[in-house]
């Protein structure tokens, strides 16, 4: 009798499966500066760079979604109430039935290291071009659209203090071994909060050990992984301690990307009309059983309704391919999805609409206080606390009036540069801006987030802006999104270390023309 | 492998907990994955070692446990487990221990475990593990679709896990007689996953159940000339013995109890079932058999286990006593075709022929082949 067959022996325990070229990092997407000849848009997908910077995983593909579409209209009426929002969310669904169908750019690479594009339903036109790896092409679509397409290594693009927003939300993984039989330590159950807290031993920067959270890691202490004071942590000289260090955790690193430069009349017939570019990224890695091509697919699958939604919904190259990771608007994810597996629904999370309440009115409470101790105002409701609180929600009627004005209010721009034609532009809400997961690029701007994405946008700090209460005021000006990147303000508040959150720009100089991104290290 | 390899040389000397983990398992991986039992008793040792540094050794007990099942110290599977109550509750503390239940024949509650650990998270090894006990309970066609589903989870980074379904797949037909799909599926995971032992041991029993055992015990003594395992010169010994070339067939039978012998000596409890098969259908002596029978029993009690006893005690001539373990394990809701087979012989034996031709009958409704060579896995 058999027992040496068991699933036992699948000798898989621990995640030993290397999908990092599945890793997306960002994806870019701003009109091109170079206003000559035909109106163009610039997109940039970035993932990790395995198995080496410019060379390519043979078993992955990405995607990039692209869905032109009108500028939203606001009237000054809109609805700011929980329906309000909930009648918007449909709406947006509504919406997404269009984002559904978008066109596509899809990318495999083949062993030879030669990328084959394919540009799927275009208005230009569908058709596919194999291009060297690693430097510009051109290739021309059946309308004759000539496009910019670059598939290769370059320097990573994202600049931030990646230590710091770790250690701004307890993120535990970044300073200890957390034991994969530990899942609920990742987030530890101390108030997120941009400065230190009092006695906060978990988390606070150690003078003994200050590379602690860049590559070193402690081991988990046994015990209570909490914290009870009840106040933020001064120096002798009354300053509080920033939990940013301004550092740029990405400084010398590469990426691997997909950049394109595309002429709008290529992604849609209406171009007056189709003022925004909705674009989002995907990658997909083969499944195991279409590694080998001998093997025939089995009917049998199609009976499986988990492989009858995919034979609805995808095609017959999609089928062949899992679902990876998505990436649209910066900081959906890591933020505000927690980066959890089963959140990764891309363009689609208007079903994630109340977590992403809940989770709002989570850190609200972490970084609301925080805010209001260096002196800022916080759109956030937070009593008045004197101290940042951990707090989450089950129910997203109780976080809803706590988060309001965060989800509604118009996030101020630093001056008018970025509405280059002067045009009556609403300014985008974190509800525009989140729901959908994509990145919408207003073609009548200069692309600067969050009207779009550009390369030199620190987008990082501008998502710690959207706590901030935009009516607010520093120094005669209306608050905005680049409040928190003016070392003026830095230097002026009680706080150690003067920095900005996040570095002010990139370890190297983005170029001036295509591809942008700068030259792989 | 190779990747396997180079993060133990990698890791080597690391003193930090991940890397330590990560060492660990690369070692009980490379161990598990070439069925090298004895470098499984090494990494115990090391995890041990190894667990006294840490303040949070929870993987390392999960780690243990993983390793103590597959040398069937269940005890150490239970203790290891209970070590860290976070380990316990977690979806894979739930899954070996679901194992654990499957192994003490308690079918229903490995079921319900791996039905709710399910509900949680759809991933292949759960899947892979429901399959397994749905096609022993008789539901071939829902173990089928269990395995396909935890295919398609597998991506082109999981080559060797999905050449392991696809022997399950295989096997699954096998055990129903049905060879020519068995072949297709080990071809399948041979395509996925050249040069995988495992495939090549099973494509041997196929080999052997028609008939070509010559073919196959070559198969079979490439696999056992790059590691020690008994079970394999056993099966290598009555390929052999059927292909009538009696000095080989003595040679490699020796071999394989001498091998079980030192086994069992050194405390190891992994060959008993083998020890009782080999007692059983190679020696034929009851009396060793129902010795090593009882003991298996004592660590586990399954339909497996309770047929062997039964089997060995048809083998000494206590039939009566031979019915009443063969009923037990018939009536375990494991539906197999060797099982009916060894109750219709044993039924026979004990002066009841109509039942005892009746489950000959069923036993060869389920696997015509029931009777040929197969391998003591």
């Amino acid at each position: 009798m058999a027992d040496h067959n068991d699933p036992n022996a699948v000798n898989s325990i621990f995640s030993d499966i290397d999908v990092s070229a599945a890793d997306l990092y960002d994806i870019f997407g701003f009109p091109a500066d170079d206003r000559t000849g035909v109106e163009k848009v610039v997109i940039a997908l970035t993932f990790a760079a395995v198995p080496q910077t410019g060379v390519f995983d043979t078993d992955m593909l990405y995607r990039i979604l692209i869905a032109p579409d009108g500028r939203i209209a606001r009237s000054g009426s809109d609805d700011t109430s929980l329906a309000g929002l909930l009648a918007y969310l449909e709406g947006v669904k509504d919406k997404y039935l269009k984002i559904l169908k978008p066109s596509e750019v899809r990318v495999t690479v083949d062993h030879n290291n030669r990328a084959d594009l394919r540009f799927i339903g275009f208005p230009g036109g569908s058709f596919s071009a194999s291009i060297a790896t690693n430097q510009t092409v051109s290739v021309r679509s059946p309308g004759g659209h000539q496009i910019s397409a670059f598939v290769g290594g370059r320097d990573d693009a994202f600049f931030n203090d990646l230590t710091g927003f770790f250690r701004s939300i307890n993120y535990a993984p970044q300073f200890y071994h957390v034991p994969h039989t530990m899942p609920d330590v990742r987030e530890l159950k101390i108030p997120k909060t941009f400065l230190e807290l009092e006695g906060n031993d978990l988390l606070n920067y150690d003078p003994q050990l200050p590379r602690w959270g860049h590559g070193i890691k402690k081991e988990l202490p046994a015990g209570s992984l909490t914290w009870s004071g009840d106040r933020f942590r001064k120096d002798q000289n009354g300053n509080f301690r920033f939990v940013y260090s301004g550092e740029d955790a990405r400084a010398g690193q590469n990426c691997n990307a997909i950049i394109l430069e595309l002429p709008l009349t290529f992604l849609t017939a209406t171009t007056d009309e189709h003022r925004v570019v909705n674009a989002c990224g995907e990658s997909w890695v083969l499944k195991a059983a279409h590694k080998v091509e001998t093997i025939p697919d089995d009917p049998l699958w199609i009976e499986h309704p988990h492989v009858l939604l995919d034979a609805l919904t995808l095609d017959d190259e999609l089928k062949k391919y899992k679902l990876v990771d998505t990436d649209g608007q910066a900081f959906a994810d890591a933020a505000l999805s927690e980066r959890e597996d089963n959140r990764q629904l891309g363009a689609n999370n208007f079903w994630l609409a109340p977590h992403f309440i809940k989770r709002l009115g989570h850190l609200g409470w972490g970084f609301g206080p925080s805010i209001t101790a260096l002196g800022l105002a916080s759109a956030f409701d937070h009593d008045n606390s004197p101290v940042s609180v951990h707090r989450t929600y089950s129910s997203v009627l109780e976080a809803f009036p706590r988060v309001r004005k965060i989800l509604f209010q118009e996030l101020n721009m630093p001056d008018a540069s970025w509405n280059r034609k002067g045009l009556p532009i609403p300014l985008r809400r974190a509800v525009d801006i989140f729901i959908p997961n994509v990145n919408s690029i207003d073609m009548d701007t200069t692309g600067t987030w969050p009207f779009g994405r550009r390369l030199e946008d620190q987008v990082a700090t501008r998502f710690l802006s959207t706590f901030l209460d935009m009516s607010a005021s520093f120094n005669g000006r209306r608050y905005h999104v680049d409040l928190l990147n003016d070392p003026a303000l830095w230097n002026a508040a009680p706080i150690e270390p003067k920095t900005a959150p996040n570095p002010l720009k990139n370890d190297k100089e983005f170029l001036q023309n295509f591809p942008y991104l700068a030259e792989p290290w | 492998m190779r990747r396997i390899t180079d993060s133990i040389t990698t890791l080597s000397g690391a003193s930090d907990p991940g890397r330590v983990t990560r060492r660990l398992y690369s070692l009980y991986q490379k161990a598990s994955i070439a069925g090298d039992f004895a470098a499984l008793s090494v990494v115990i040792g090391a995890i041990d070692d190894s667990i006294i540094g840490l303040a949070n050794p929870g993987d390392l007990y999960l780690l243990k446990a993983h390793a103590a099942f597959k040398l069937h110290k269940l005890a150490d599977v239970q203790s290891a487990l209970r070590a860290v109550p976070s380990v316990y509750d977690t979806d894979e503390g739930r899954l070996i221990r679901a194992d654990l239940d499957f192994q003490h024949g308690h079918y229903a509650a490995a079921e319900s475990a791996y039905l709710d650990v399910l509900q949680r998270d759809r991933s292949w090894s759960a899947l892979a593990r429901l399959a397994h006990l749905r096609g022993k309970m008789g539901d071939a066609a829902g173990a089928n679709l269990l395995y396909e589903e935890a295919e398609d989870q597998l991506t082109a980074k999981e080559m060797r896990a999905y050449a392991w379904l696809e022997l399950q797949c295989g096997f699954l037909d096998f055990t129903h007689g049905q060879h020519g799909e068995a072949r297709l599926h080990y071809r399948r995971a041979d395509a996925a996953y050249p040069g995988y032992w495992l495939v090549d041991e099973h494509t041997a029993e196929l080999l052997g159940a028609e008939g070509k055992y010559e073919e196959a015990a070559r198969i079979l003594e490439r696999i056992a000339s790059t590691v020690d395992r008994p079970d394999l010169d056993q099966a290598i010994g009555e390929l052999y013995e059927l292909a009538g070339q009696s000095g080989p067939a003595l040679h490699w039978k020796e071999r394989a109890l001498n091998a079980y012998l030192q086994s069992a000596q050194r405390g190891e409890v992994h060959y008993y079932h083998h020890l009782v098969d080999y007692y059983t259908d190679v020696a034929e002596d009851g009396g060793e058999a129902v010795k090593w029978a009882n003991r298996d029993l004592q660590l586990r009690e399954n339909f497996a286990t309770q047929a062997a006893l039964a089997w060995s005690l048809y083998r000494v001539g206590r039939f009566s006593e031979a019915v009443c373990w063969i009923d037990r394990a018939l009536a375990s809701g494991v539906v197999d075709a060797l099982l009916d087979f060894r109750a219709g012989e044993i039924y026979a034996a004990a002066g009841n022929a109509i039942e005892g031709r009746s489950l000959r009958e069923r036993a060869l409704s389920r696997n015509p082949a029931v009777a040929g060579f197969h391998v003591h896995h």
